[in-house]
């Protein structure tokens, strides 16, 4: 019932009420005492339901309003009975029974019969007293009607206010059944001693695999497992004692015998004498599941982590040592807790700031992995960095992955492997050279043996010249092997002019292996010096010679050796035309160990070599090549201003 | 009548001085400087010996000698290999192509001579050493 609807009735009502009262008085009575009051009394009465006629509908709602009206409503209906004269003690005492009906009733149908019977019995009574058939019969008559219309009033007040509670209740129980129901806890209620189940919301059905009727009345022990009764046993005690608790990790049984781990919460509830427990469970299987699979993953990674034998560590953006991996701590035989929060440079190099050419701060400057090699100063040690960004959700710089390597050993053997390789060109440059030395020398001893069984002179003075041309030419090619052995020996770097190293390398090429019939161009430009090892720039170019001398074996052509300097670089182009480099090898002819040639004839190590060499120097090689047509490589070396 | 020796060898110097040993020990010689002329020469006339090079222009000394074997007009002249390739390895090719002697460079007259007796079966006094 809308608040517009419950006004309407009410003011109904009590107008009904006030003509009814009004009648009381002003024609039921017999001796009025104050006939000044009782027309007071009328016009309050009606004066206050035409007021009520304007106040708000909602105030009709209020109790705190609707309350004292009733109460209001209730002292002039007795007052003015009282005013009336007429009213004796039964018709009071019928007034309150109405009042009394009124308030105990539930039912406004069964309300207005028994008001109904009420006044026909008293109305009966009258009649039996024979009071209605006497002079002021009316008055009595007018009671009857009175009684009727107050059961209807006070009963209709009564009922609208007990179905409204009632309606509140239905409500606030729904929103709590909801509550319970969907809650994603299991909860139980429990009635006390013994602990039974009272009540369980669906989560427990669904945990427990049992239907809410079958967990009726079940002893809360009963729902554990039987291994775990003592446990249980003893944390209800304790919630009995205290009124609560809290329990990890207890085993309910499900329908179907198998276990459910829960965390276990209980509270007793007091519901006037009675009191409840409220048990609150959480499912852990998946929660435990989970954690257990994270706490492998976290041990798998740490596992790596530390197994790792290259030293890791993770760094703040403030280079502060957040993780180190086991090779750390032992490589600086100290502990992971001496370590951890200390800053890296200040570890591991014994430095007040970041080093310089540390890769971490270009990570944390650039969120990009980084690297550089580190030659520690003191000491014969040489590191190679790695630094990873860890990103965090917003690809904010987290920490820095910082990978160090030990390369000492490695760049060893990578010098051991040119120097291998330079020792592998030596042995050819032997071979050809004892050819080349051999000839002539065969020449000498030859003529010599000739010369010595000649006795004409003019015949020796001939054999003698011969001779003396095959020393000369023996001469030359020791002269060659010198600059060689001088290029090899020197281990430092020194200003280069590539044009003479080209040259050399060539004459050295010519000497190690028999050169086919091989137009030879040079187009040498000045060029710029580099700074590098002259032996190690030889080795370049001897390789690249020869192989081009090779691609073109038996086949004539053209070898083209050209320089030229542009900006900070100087460029040299080694150009045969020969068979070519097939297209599927080209990506793979710097790779160590790859070769075409037949087993044992070549190391498939020269341009391997060539590369590493090249780019120590941090120059660039590049080839190109068509089969049958030829081949070009180009090497470029930047330029190093050597201060005057 | 004298025995004709063909000399192949790209060393001006060295085909001198065979030359002129040769003629000393009453031998006829022909001279090839390269492995093309060697083979044009066989083609043209007959010969008792080869005295080889091994790394030659053109063609090298192993494809003379195997040409010469394969050829049955010449495949029973004995060969006499003049190289400057030292390697054992090299050695015993050339004794598996069929070389009857393999000198290596430098030589002497007298290595020369134990050669040349080897071949022919002759044993002049004064190479007995």
């Amino acid at each position: 019932m809308d608040d517009q609807d419950r006004k309407k009735v009410i003011l109904t009502l009590r107008w009904t009420a006030i003509i009814v009262t009004s009648y009381l008085i002003l024609f039921g009575r017999g001796r009025v005492t104050d006939l000044h009051l009782s027309h007071i009394l009328i016009a309050v009465y009606i004066l206050s339901n035409i007021l009520l006629t304007f106040l708000p509908k909602t105030l009709f709602s209020n109790l705190k309003f609707f309350y004292p009206l009733v109460l209001f409503d209730t002292g002039i209906v007795s007052f003015g009975m009282h005013l009336s004269e007429k009213m004796t003690t039964d018709f009071y005492l019928v007034f309150f029974l109405i009042i009394i009906f009124a308030s105990v009733s539930r039912n406004f149908k069964l309300l207005m019969v028994i008001g109904g019977i009420t006044a026909l019995l008293y109305g009966f009574l009258l009649y039996s007293w024979g009071l209605l058939s006497i002079e002021q019969g009316s008055s009595y008559i007018l009671r009857i009607p009175f009684i009727f219309i107050m059961t209807a009033f006070y009963g209709y007040i009564v009922q609208t206010l007990t179905k409204e509670k009632r309606q509140e209740l239905t409500l606030s129980e729904g929103k709590y059944r909801g509550l319970f129901e969907n809650a994603n806890d299991g909860i139980i209620l429990l009635r006390d001693s013994p602990l039974q189940i009272a009540d369980v919301n669906r989560e427990v059905e669904k945990a427990t695999g049992y239907a809410k009727k079958e967990l009726f009345r079940k002893e809360i022990f009963d729902l554990f497992e039987p291994g775990e009764s003592e446990k249980v046993r003893n944390y209800f005690k304790e919630v009995i004692e205290k009124g609560e608790g809290r329990a990890d990790c207890l085993s309910l049984m499900r329908k179907d015998g198998s276990s459910l781990e829960v965390d276990l919460s209980t509270k007793r509830i007091d519901l006037g004498d009675e009191s409840f427990y409220q048990m609150i469970f959480r499912d852990l299987t998946e929660q435990r599941k989970l954690e257990k699979r994270i706490r492998e993953s976290k041990r798998n990674l740490e596992a790596i982590f530390d197994g790792i034998r290259d030293q890791l560590s993770i760094q703040a953006p403030d280079y502060q040592i957040l993780r180190v991996n086991r090779a750390v701590v032992e490589n600086y035989k100290s502990s992971f807790r001496e370590l951890i929060g200390r800053k890296c440079y200040e570890v591991y190099f014994q430095r007040p700031l970041p080093c310089e050419k540390c890769p971490v701060s270009v990570t944390i400057e650039t969120k990009q992995p980084a690297t550089s090699i580190i030659k520690i100063p003191e000491g014969t040690t040489t590191l190679q960095i790695f630094s990873y960004p860890i990103l965090d959700e917003k690809g904010d710089l987290a920490s820095v992955i910082e990978y160090i390597k030990d390369i000492t050993e490695e760049q060893r053997l990578q010098e051991q492997l040119i120097q291998s390789e330079k020792l592998a060109g030596i042995g050819i440059l032997t071979s050809g050279v004892t050819h080349e030395i051999n000839n002539p020398l065969s020449g000498i001893i030859g003529m010599a043996e000739i010369a010595l069984e000649e006795d004409d002179l003019s015949k020796n003075k001939d054999y003698l010249k011969d001779i003396l041309n095959c020393a000369q030419r023996i001469t030359e090619i020791v002269k060659g092997l010198k600059s060689y052995s001088r290029a090899a020996k020197k281990e430092d770097q020194c200003p280069l002019d590539l044009n003479e190293v080209v040259e050399e390398s060539l004459k050295m090429v010519r000497l190690a292996i028999k050169p086919p019939s091989v137009e030879v161009i040079k187009k040498f430009q000045t060029l710029g010096k580099i700074q590098a090892n002259m032996g190690e720039i030889q080795q370049v170019f001897t390789n690249l010679i020869t192989n081009a001398f090779q691609a073109m074996d038996g086949n004539g052509g053209k070898l083209i050796l050209s320089t030229r300097s542009f900006k900070d670089l100087v460029e040299v182009k080694v150009i045969d035309h020969g068979m070519g480099i097939p297209p599927k090898y080209l990506s793979q002819i710097f790779d160590p160990f790859f070769t075409t040639k037949k087993l044992g004839e070549g190391t498939g190590l020269g341009l391997n070599i060539v590369y590493r060499i090249v780019t120590k120097y941090e120059g660039t090689i590049d080839v190109e090549s068509k089969e049958q047509v030829g081949t070009t490589f180009t090497i470029k070396f930047p330029i190093r201003r050597v201060e005057a | 009548m004298s025995k004709k020796v063909l000399v192949v060898d790209d060393e001006e110097v060295i085909r001198k001085f065979l030359r002129i040993h040769l003629a000393k020990l009453g031998y006829g010689v022909t001279e090839a400087a390269d492995g093309e002329q060697a083979i044009e020469q066989l083609g043209k006339d007959d010969f008792d010996l080869i005295i080889c090079d091994i790394m030659m222009p053109k063609k090298s000394g192993w494809e003379v000698i195997k040409e010469v074997k394969l050829n049955p007009k010449t495949k029973s002249i004995p060969l006499i290999v003049l190289t400057a390739k030292i390697e054992d390895s090299d050695m015993f090719k050339g004794y598996d192509l069929g070389v009857n002697y393999y000198m290596t460079k430098p030589f002497t007259k007298a290595q020369l001579l134990y050669g040349l007796r080897l071949m022919f079966d002759e044993v002049p006094e004064e190479v007995r050493v």
